[in-house]
């Protein structure tokens, strides 16, 4: 919630929040998954309240369908959900959007590069037309080679997504940026991946971290 | 060195508690923090914030209010 207060009012340039427990399996009456409060959610309408913000982006790339935050804002048309997950929807005013992981295990190529793909041709020409006033990465690392979720991704995909959704921002609403850390469970993966991805939102080189493979 | 499009603070948003009992699969995902951070922390371009805990009437603006005793006698 402070970081997105924050950010909203242009104190920062853009943040990283970590969390002590997930958001988006958190829902108006339900709660699981490890998730007990919807944190993101709570944060726009807070924003809201305080005349922030109005218009929110939202790309959720952890493993699983972020069901808690489609039920808190199915019918809100001034957030735009993307979620990367094991479906494929739109719904009707385009705004409530699932689309299908690539499979690694059917593919030819690299996971990286198809998982960049699917979010290249999901969220940045989607948010152009919403024209939001803020854009949130609900950033999951489960599914990195390894952890629970695995599709295959490897830490240039994760890079990659950082510098996506950072162009995006700029293009649309002035750089502001809230990366929200979601599902994953290791200790190594979260040590050698979280600190490259902050260091991308912050525009400070290290590319000691750029060939991470677990 | 600072390349690319960030003008300003990059803030981010922790607390020492998240490293204790941190996604509850593990519980110890965030073992290795703020400590991860000390480099990235030198920079003058990153700020580290601590979170400020959520009252209930933040919590209401999304939820039932009889979420939070749910939540609240969850084991995990």
């Amino acid at each position: 919630m402070e970081g997105m207060r924050r950010v909203a009012a242009g104190n920062l340039a853009n943040g990283f929040c970590f969390i002590g427990a997930g958001g988006h399996h958190a829902g108006r009456n339900f709660f699981g998954g490890y998730c007990c409060y919807n944190d993101v959610v709570i944060a726009i309408r807070q924003a809201r309240r305080m005349k922030r913000l109005r218009r929110v982006a939202i790309l959720d790339t952890d493993a699983h369908h972020a069901d808690g935050t489609w039920d808190l804002v199915a019918d809100d048309p001034d957030v735009l959900h993307v979620c990367v997950c094991g479906a494929e929807y739109t719904s009707a005013d385009g705004s409530k959007v699932d689309v299908a992981a690539p499979d690694p295990w059917a593919l030819e190529g690299s996971p990286d590069e198809a998982y960049l793909d699917v979010v290249r041709t999901a969220f940045p020409a989607r948010a152009a037309r919403f024209r939001p006033d803020l854009i949130v990465w609900y950033f999951g690392f489960d599914t990195h080679q390894g952890d629970y979720g695995d599709l295959g991704l490897t830490s240039a995909a994760f890079l990659g997504l950082a510098d996506l959704m950072l162009e995006s921002a700029a293009q649309e609403c002035g750089g502001k940026l809230l990366v929200v850390l979601g599902g994953g469970s290791r200790t190594d993966i979260a040590t050698a991946l979280i600190p490259p991805v902050i260091g991308r939102l912050a525009g400070i080189v290290q590319p000691s971290a750029y060939t991470l493979d677990t | 060195m600072v390349v690319g499009r960030a003008v300003g603070i990059t803030g981010i948003f922790y607390h020492p508690s998240f490293s204790r009992r941190s996604y509850l699969t593990t519980g110890r995902r965030l073992a290795d923090f703020p400590g991860a951070l000390a480099s990235l922390l030198k920079h003058p371009r990153v700020a580290l914030c601590e979170c400020p805990s959520a009252t209930d009437e933040l919590i209401l603006l999304a939820h039932d209010p009889g979420l939070i005793p749910q939540v609240e006698a969850d084991p995990l």
